[in-house]
């Protein structure tokens, strides 16, 4: 019960050395294909989203169990509240594209700018463009944390107030998540085509990332009992988890055809100008995407045995995490990039820096609490659930 | 058998009952004579079902002109009031499908009249197109068979979509209902002594008797019928809202309509499974089932669906704007500021303010006050359909063909005519069948009690 | 009345049924069936009942029915009669999802009810007569195959402690 996660030695020594080693071969990678400056920062734009995603993405899983009294996911509870440490360095991280902007939003482009209609030069400009990133971070972090302070105060004390009060904060989080996770979404990433929209975008990529996110906890959740913790986690609470990938995938593919179909049924040439380059340039990536996003978990999770099974439901999880990794990379290269836009060596290197800073954050985080709230009032619940 | 319960969860059972309790509570309103307020309900609404019916006779025998359509708005207040029928229907799935496998305990004894709301909501709204074809005989036509040209319905249309996904949500809704209502028929069967009634819920109760075989069978088939409903509940108002956005309509051609159809859905349906809860509980002394817990459970959701509703205008809205495109701009300056401006601001305070309120939690949990705010909701919803529906067609592309449109009263006939048949069907719904799943509930029981005995230990 | 091949035991809550059960199979005594007016929880680990594939059909009938209807669309617009309907293709693959999904779930869903209904034996029956009018009220009857051995006697002495409301 008083479990404590170990940050052991080895860990803290190979992802630093692992991530320098990706920067080397992404260094030489760019400088030997000869891309420019563009690949260095679209790549950074991608991964600062992906993995600012499955930050928010767990944030949101919290948010939402707590609102809704949930009580099963108690024993867990520690990895998503966790994985939010990564958003002050996503924060930092995506300020630094500020250096980028004319190598990735084509809006930054003086030129293209007096060519935008008034809204767009209105909502699309640099100044604006941070202030509006600098109102979300923000919002998400001081919300953030004030939920997770207040899951801390639990660990020594058990008095309710703490309980009640990480509540409201949830409540308020969601509002404020809500409209920011759109707005967000709006300026970082389909602002990348500015003339393009589509009303479903926002709520299209926070699915996304929120399966990013439960792909994560589900994996973490699997590493930390192959080291031997978490040893109240029962089947029932795989079988939960499994349950929500299985249905959040649907969801995610319910909203992917959504969009599609009705921009392939209107056929109007400022919509269609999305999809197009992605279906015919990127056919396979395209493809693909929905493959892994939901036919894998689909197909993969549909049997109720399945679902209590911690290594089959990890090992769907990873291919789906993956899946959404190039759900993003669909969502940004090939605006970035154009037609050139592939996913080779500086992709992968950089990905895995990222992968290695955010499980080292994670990690660090994790290993400063008790694996268990102690004084959480839905502990006792937890413990005995029974799917 | 009580399963552990966090303390801070109340209980939803009143008053520690024993099973015996349970099946007799809610039975013996069924099988004594109804209280007087229920035979003013039926004639109220029996009044109106008896309007609504007449004027769908003179729709049917005169013709559709005897409407307020023209030719520049071919749709507005029939299909207006279909889809949100249609939208209303889907909390009932909504309640039984997504929060069974979510495992909420209170869906418990609210389930089954949300369920047959569900029936109830899609037959009134099953009406509207087959009034709407104006001729009524040929409704056939809809079907996929080939006609005398060997030539078929067209698959591509939204409107043979919906066709398929309301006959599969109807279906599959009676299919849900009706299994879970077979052991509490039996229970009713047992309860009452000879005569006609016994032989009728003898037949109905297809023989049931309890097996733990028969009860496995039972409980897989719900949750596995319930985990096919969710994405149908989701398909069929989406099928619904690609009626619109499958056009290039300005307002309708939008692809946020599809989720934001769903969460509007949901929204109206929970108000309006508020709504009659709270008479059923009235009418059927049904306080120790249906608590204050229940309907604050239903009002958080409230909160929820309402924001979400609420995000897809501010989406709408700032796209419009952001767009650039000056018909997309147009609509919805149209919308707020043009002759049906009324419209759209009574939606914006009924649908946007009222379920904001919710979030004090006095309001929340004022049977009175959540009485109000679900009508007011409905009204909201409603109008939310007529301002998609009317704002968009009446200024379209071509200036010289606008138009304005004003119902007749054969039209607000027809709605005060499906909501008359609504409710009375959900009248006779109660007094027929048991009104809250006495299966379910017993099978709660334990925990609920343990619970209870918590509740007053905590306050002495 | 002792030539019935069965002995019922009663009773009121469901605690001393499922502890009755654990020691009648510790006693090896054939159980036929257990009746109960709710589901209760943890019955089926103790009776063996094996976990039903009435899911399975529901999957395989689905799947037919999707089938059935994408192809049948396919050969309506492909073969049948192609029409050119808002400059689509002949096969407009994503216009054809919604009735296929429908479809689907139709077939899934229906299978899965009469599944239950025929597995269960469940069938409208007016002379149908029930082993015990409160069973669906508050009584859990375990139903109990007897021989020379297996008398109630036998059984009450096997049950001692354990609060039973009748045996019959």
């Amino acid at each position: 019960m008083d479990e404590q996660f170990i940050f052991s030695k080895q860990y803290r020594n190979i992802l630093p050395i692992l991530a320098a080693v990706s920067l080397v071969v992404f260094l030489l990678a760019v400088v030997l294909s000869g891309s420019g400056s563009a690949r260095i920062w679209s790549n950074i734009l991608l991964n600062n989203q992906f993995f600012l995603g499955i930050s928010l993405g767990a944030a949101f899983f919290i948010a939402v169990h707590r609102v809704a009294t949930s009580g099963w996911q108690t024993v867990i509870q520690r990895v998503p509240d966790a994985m939010t440490s990564f958003l002050p360095v996503a924060f930092i991280l995506m300020l630094l594209i500020y250096f980028g902007m004319n190598d990735i939003y084509a809006w930054a482009d003086s030129e293209v700018y007096e060519g935008l209609t008034g809204a767009k030069k209105i909502w699309l400009n640099i100044p604006f463009y941070f202030v509006r990133m600098v109102l979300y971070f923000a919002g998400w972090i001081f919300f953030i944390r004030m939920m997770k302070k207040n899951s801390e105060s639990l660990t020594i004390s058990s008095d309710l107030k703490y309980h009640n009060r990480r509540k409201i904060f949830a409540g308020l989080f969601l509002v404020f998540f809500g409209i920011t996770v759109s707005a967000s979404s709006w300026d970082w990433i389909m602002s990348l085509k500015p003339d393009w929209y589509s009303t479903i975008f926002g709520w299209y990529v926070l699915i996304s990332m929120f399966v990013a996110s439960l792909c994560f906890i589900i994996l973490i959740t699997w590493l930390l009992r192959r080291m031997g913790y978490l040893k109240v986690l029962r089947s029932d609470h795989v079988h939960d988890l499994a349950i929500l990938l299985f249905a959040f995938s649907i969801f995610w593919a319910y909203q992917w055809f959504a969009q599609y179909l009705l921009i392939w049924y209107g056929h109007l040439p400022e919509e269609t100008s999305y999809f197009i380059p992605r279906q015919h340039e990127f056919t396979l990536l395209f493809f693909l995407n929905l493959g892994i996003n939901f036919i894998v978990p689909f197909f993969g999770l549909i049997r109720t045995s399945s679902k209590y099974n911690l290594n089959r439901v990890a090992a769907i999880a990873a291919m789906t995490l993956i899946g959404h990794w190039i759900d993003y990379w669909l969502l940004i290269m090939p605006e970035t990039a154009g037609t050139k836009a592939t996913i080779g060596l500086p992709e992968i290197s950089m990905t895995l820096i990222y992968a290695c800073g955010f499980i080292y954050i994670f990690f660090r985080t994790l290993s400063h609490g008790p694996l268990i709230v102690k004084n959480d009032p839905f502990l006792q619940e937890s413990l005995n659930y029974e799917s | 058998m009580s399963i552990f319960q966090s303390s801070l969860r109340k209980p939803l059972i009143e008053g520690k009952k024993s099973y015996q309790e349970i099946t007799s509570q809610i039975l013996d309103p069924l099988v004594n004579k109804p209280i007087k307020l229920w035979y003013f309900a039926i004639t109220l609404s029996g009044g109106a079902m008896l309007f609504g019916l007449l004027m769908m006779g003179w729709t049917i025998w005169q013709g559709i002109g005897t409407w307020g359509e023209n030719r520049t708005v071919g749709w507005a207040f029939e299909i207006s009031t279909f889809v949100w029928w249609i939208g209303i229907g889907h909390a009932g799935t909504f309640i039984s499908a997504i929060l069974l496998l979510f495992r909420q305990r209170w869906r418990n004894s609210i389930n089954r009249s949300a369920e047959a709301m569900t029936l109830f909501a899609v037959i009134c709204a099953a009406l509207f197109p087959f009034i709407h074809l104006g001729r009524p005989l040929l409704t056939f036509f809809i079907f996929p068979y080939p006609n005398t040209r060997l030539l078929w319905v067209n698959f591509n249309s939204p409107l043979v979509w919906d066709v398929f996904a309301i006959a599969t949500y109807f279906t599959i809704s009676l299919v849900f209902w009706y299994v879970g209502l077979i052991p509490d028929i039996a229970t009713l069967r047992d309860k009452l002594r000879k005569g006609l009634k016994k032989t009728v819920y003898n037949f109905l109760s297809f023989s049931w008797k309890g097996s733990a075989r028969d009860w496995h069978r039972h409980e897989v088939t719900s949750i596995m019928l319930a985990a096919i409903a969710t994405p149908l509940v989701l398909s069929v108002h989406s099928i619904v809202s690609m009626d619109f956005a499958d056009s290039i309509l300005p307002g309708w051609h939008t692809t946020i309509f599809p989720p934001y159809f769903v969460a509007g859905a949901i929204y109206s349906g929970f108000a309006m499974v508020l709504t009659l809860l709270i008479i059923a509980r009235k009418l059927m002394n049904l306080e120790d089932f249906i608590t204050v817990e229940h309907v604050e459970s239903m009002n958080k959701i409230l909160i929820a669906t309402g924001s979400i509703v609420a995000l897809a205008y501010i989406t709408e809205t700032f796209m419009s704007w952001y767009s650039g495109i000056e018909y997309e701009q147009y609509m919805l300056q149209n919308r707020m500021t043009g002759p049906y401006a009324w419209a759209y601001w009574i939606m914006i305070i009924c649908n946007v303010g009222s379920a904001q309120l919710l979030w004090i939690k006095k309001l929340r949990r004022s049977l009175l006050f959540t009485f109000f705010i679900s009508i007011v909701i409905n009204i909201g919803m409603w109008f939310e359909r007529f301002v998609i529906i009317v704002t968009s067609l009446h200024r379209d592309f071509l200036p010289s063909s606008w138009t304005m449109y004003k119902p007749t009263i054969v039209e607000y006939g027809l709605l005060i005519g499906t909501l008359g048949i609504f409710f009375t069907a959900f009248l006779l719904f109660i007094r027929v069948f048991p009104v809250i799943s006495i299966s379910e509930e017993k099978s709660i029981l334990k925990t609920e009690n343990a619970l209870q005995v918590a509740k007053e230990i905590h306050h002495g | 009345m002792d030539n019935k091949d069965y002995i019922s035991v009663y009773f009121d809550d469901e605690d001393p049924m499922l502890q009755a059960l654990r020691r009648l199979k510790e006693n090896n005594l054939t159980i036929i069936d257990v009746l109960t007016p709710f589901p209760v929880h943890g019955i089926d680990k103790l009776l063996s009942v094996k976990r039903t594939r009435i899911p399975v059909g529901g999957f395989i009938f689905g799947a037919l029915g999707g089938i059935l209807a994408f192809w049948f669309m396919t050969w309506v617009f492909t073969v049948s009669y192609p029409l050119i309907i808002g400059g689509k293709p002949f096969f407009a693959l994503p216009s054809f999802v919604p009735i296929t999904f429908e479809m689907t779930v139709l077939f899934a869903g229906l299978s899965m009810a009469a599944g239950m209904f025929l597995r269960s034996k469940l069938k409208p029956d007016i002379r149908f007569k029930p082993a015990d009018e409160r069973i669906t009220d508050n009584m859990f009857v375990i139903v109990i195959g007897s021989n020379a051995n297996t008398t109630r006697e036998s059984i009450r002495t096997v049950l001692s402690g354990i609060s039973i409301i009748e045996i019959r």
